[in-house]
């Protein structure tokens, strides 16, 4: 794994997705490339004295001039204060690449099964376009999405779109708080996971909410899937 | 003149020292990324630490600034002061 290094990044758009998730671009200024695996962060300098948060890279690693990060912000805290008042072209000081949430050794894991809640999704766009566009991988792979409400759903047209190209992968958003007329699966993406026919020896990736996490982690154990076959996001 | 036949003191580069609170730690390995000659992961993959001496004070206020939950103190031996997190 490439060690991490100091590095900086100008932002250069920021694309509001809806009143709770906000994608932001940032283009590598020195040096001009970021090498990083799929499912690895960038950890921002996020005040003057030295504060910094964790936001994974939802883009593919072989777009590596720039870095996009999916970032809620609702939670107004430190950094996403931080973001929020950054100007376009604005640099930030970033430590990347950062984390060991990268995929498992393909002959271990026959088929994928994604776990997300709100922008827990962000490294498996990662995982799934480097997969499905770049790798050409033909295994099975799933994700669900959990969210709270319809009107908080992001990238389903893309998702949709990955569906329609590629049969072996599948996409489920799943809504806790869902209309009467949302017409897929309702509730919590735990149930979600638990009621649907996992295929065999799939390896799970699991980040988001760390209730979520302790949820699937736990179900899946209750489900004879062994731990090596689990993985997460621990900053979430 | 040196003397040759006298121990061998361990030396500590910096005036920085570290400790982990593992209670805080969630094994996100960022320290010990960062300062990987100060900072690894035990068998429980909480962080610890081996040694005071293997980075720069920099590289250690780096890594302890990197954690997600502020599990590393940073402390300035030569005034005592914690140095990270800022004490409020």
């Amino acid at each position: 794994m490439i060690p991490p290094k100091r590095a900086k990044a100008k932002l250069t758009n920021k694309l509001v997705l809806n009143e709770k998730y906000v994608l932001f671009d940032f283009e590598m200024t020195e040096p001009h490339l970021l090498e990083f695996q799929a499912g690895q962060y960038v950890s921002i300098q996020v005040s003057p004295r030295g504060d910094r948060r964790p936001y994974s890279i939802c883009n593919a690693p072989s777009i590596n001039h720039k870095f996009e990060l999916l970032v809620d912000m609702e939670p107004m805290g430190l950094g996403v204060s931080y973001l929020d008042q950054l100007a376009f072209g604005q640099e930030v000081d970033i430590l990347a690449p950062m984390g060991v949430f990268t995929l498992s050794d393909k002959a271990d894991e026959q088929a994928l099964v994604f776990v997300a809640t709100g922008s827990g999704a962000a490294p498996f766009r990662s995982m799934l376009l480097e997969l499905l566009q770049n790798q050409h991988d033909t295994r099975e792979m799933i994700l669900y999405v959990g969210l709270r409400h319809e009107h908080y759903m992001f990238w389903q047209d893309e998702f949709t779109e990955l569906v329609e190209a590629f049969p072996n992968f599948h996409f489920h958003p799943v809504i806790s708080k869902a209309s009467d007329q949302w017409p897929l699966c309702k509730g919590r993406v735990t149930d979600c996971v638990s009621l649907h026919q996992q295929p065999e020896n799939a390896g799970y990736y699991l980040c988001g909410s760390q209730s979520m996490i302790e949820q699937v982690a736990t179900m899946l154990a209750q489900k004879g899937v062994p731990a090596t076959h689990v993985h997460h996001e621990k900053f979430f | 003149m040196t003397d040759t036949t006298a121990p061998i003191q361990s030396k500590q580069i910096g005036k920085y020292h570290v400790e982990v609170i593992r209670d805080k730690c969630i094994g996100a390995a960022s320290c010990a990324a960062i300062a990987p000659k100060v900072f690894e992961m035990d068998e429980e993959n909480i962080a610890r630490v081996i040694s005071q001496d293997g980075e720069d004070d920099d590289t250690k206020l780096l890594a302890a600034q990197s954690c997600p939950t502020a599990a590393i103190v940073v402390t300035d031996t030569t005034t005592g002061k914690q140095v990270w997190p800022p004490e409020v």
